[in-house]
């Protein structure tokens, strides 16, 4: 990541409910100006560790979020960061011009003005109520409200659930057209990894509460190397321990973590590697492994 | 949702799109090319890639970067990407061309340019 002081930064921190360790000794640093897709299967912590950014759970070790201690200075911190549960819900029964004021009400960072120009990408009224809008709308009519605070970091927990292609399309183009500046940064934390993946500057991946991966995603295209393969390869691809072999339009593939040696290289022809063929290798998910396989 | 291959890295390929366009005029010599954040938000891709693919543009000399007001497309452009593109044919496409042809016998004289 750049060299700017960290937006977030992040060690050693654990998130835990009674026994279970929601989130595990956890390090990471998210810089200005990045787009960052925090990834993992259902319960892998990624809602505990997007709370614990906003300081809605206590949690161990050091964190600082734009030089604040979310759990001590909750109020300070939300002047400058803005989030969207994954349980995200307006009242169904306002207004859209009357949420605009109430935001206006409550946050000092919010400008009435950009809230109504980001939503003439919309089609959202201002006179429309909240219950006569489709999910789609819904969530676009949240992104321009908080996007019309001006924070310095945006947290969304899987904002895309549940919505149809073209919604989701619309959502990520008024994330990336409406507030990536160059200076503020994204979390944004789904499952749809293949959807988002070129919106992406770096990616976490979570599996079972511990950080299995955190890269730019230019670094992961030079550390990871994929090879698509001839059927006759694949005994010698397997030999040389990819990470993971896969199948692709064009064939087999392995995907290897280093660049693997010239003989192999030879075998088969680079192509780039796919965050969601890393993604599965990386957290297997536990609950597709039946029981009298698992370690 | 934006259908990207994996045989080459992103900003190439965005970048090879740009050029098609900037080949057929669009846009044109001397205008502006549009915004990285609204070719971000076009084809759904992170503002570095897209700085990745004018940069690239700029630097095979078809795009200037002009401080504050972004990338405008340089007089001369498209006679650069066609020059381009014809020792791109006659170089690569041509010879595999040239060895289907052959494999196929099919002569020069059984070749039209007339369109049916």
């Amino acid at each position: 990541m750049s060299s700017a002081a960290p937006l977030i930064e992040a060690r050693g921190l654990g998130v835990h409910f009674r026994a279970k360790r929601a989130v595990d000794d956890v390090g990471f640093t998210i810089a200005p100006g990045r787009v960052v897709g925090l990834l993992g299967h259902n319960g892998a912590g990624k809602t505990s560790l997007m709370k614990a950014l906003v300081g809605l759970l206590p949690y161990e070790g050091t964190l600082s979020v734009l030089g604040l201690e979310p759990r001590r200075q909750r109020v300070q911190l939300l002047e400058s960061l803005c989030y969207i549960p994954d349980v995200a819900i307006l009242p169904r029964w306002a207004r859209v011009d009357q949420l605009i004021r109430l935001m206006q009400g409550l946050h000092p960072k919010f400008d009435a003005a950009r809230a109504e120009t980001l939503l003439t990408r919309t089609s959202v009224r201002l006179s429309d109520r909240v219950k006569a809008l489709s999910k789609g709308m819904v969530v676009q009519l949240h992104l321009a409200l908080v996007a019309a605070i001006d924070a310095r970091v945006m947290i969304l927990d899987e904002p895309t659930l549940g919505l149809d292609v073209i919604s989701r399309k619309a959502f990520y183009e008024m994330l990336i057209d409406e507030w990536c500046d160059g200076e503020r940064s994204v979390i944004v934390s789904t499952h749809q990894v293949e959807e988002i993946e070129t919106l992406l500057s770096d990616v976490m991946m979570l599996n079972e509460g511990r950080l299995v991966l955190s890269i730019s995603l230019e670094e992961m295209d030079r550390r990871f190397v994929a090879l698509s393969h001839d059927a006759a390869e694949a005994d010698a691809m397997a030999a040389a321990h990819p990470l993971l072999r896969y199948r692709t339009p064009d064939g087999a593939a392995a995907l290897f973590d280093g660049t693997p040696p010239d003989a192999v290289l030879a075998r088969g022809r680079r192509v780039r590697p796919s965050l969601v063929d890393l993604f599965i290798a990386l957290t297997r998910a536990p609950e597709i492994t039946p029981p009298s396989l698992r370690s | 949702m934006p259908t990207w291959d994996d045989k080459l890295p992103i900003y190439q390929q965005l970048a090879d799109l740009l050029a098609a366009g900037l080949l057929e005029g669009e846009p044109a010599e001397g205008e502006p090319m549009p915004s990285v954040r609204a070719l971000a938000g076009r084809h759904l891709l992170n503002p570095l890639t897209v700085n990745r693919a004018l940069q690239a543009l700029a630097d095979a000399g078809l795009l200037e970067v002009r401080r504050g007001l972004g990338h405008f497309v340089l007089p001369g452009a498209r006679a650069r990407l066609k020059e381009a593109e014809r020792r791109r044919f006659l170089h690569d496409e041509w010879p595999r061309l040239r060895e289907r042809l052959r494999r196929l016998g099919i002569g020069a004289e059984q070749l039209t340019w007339e369109e049916r």
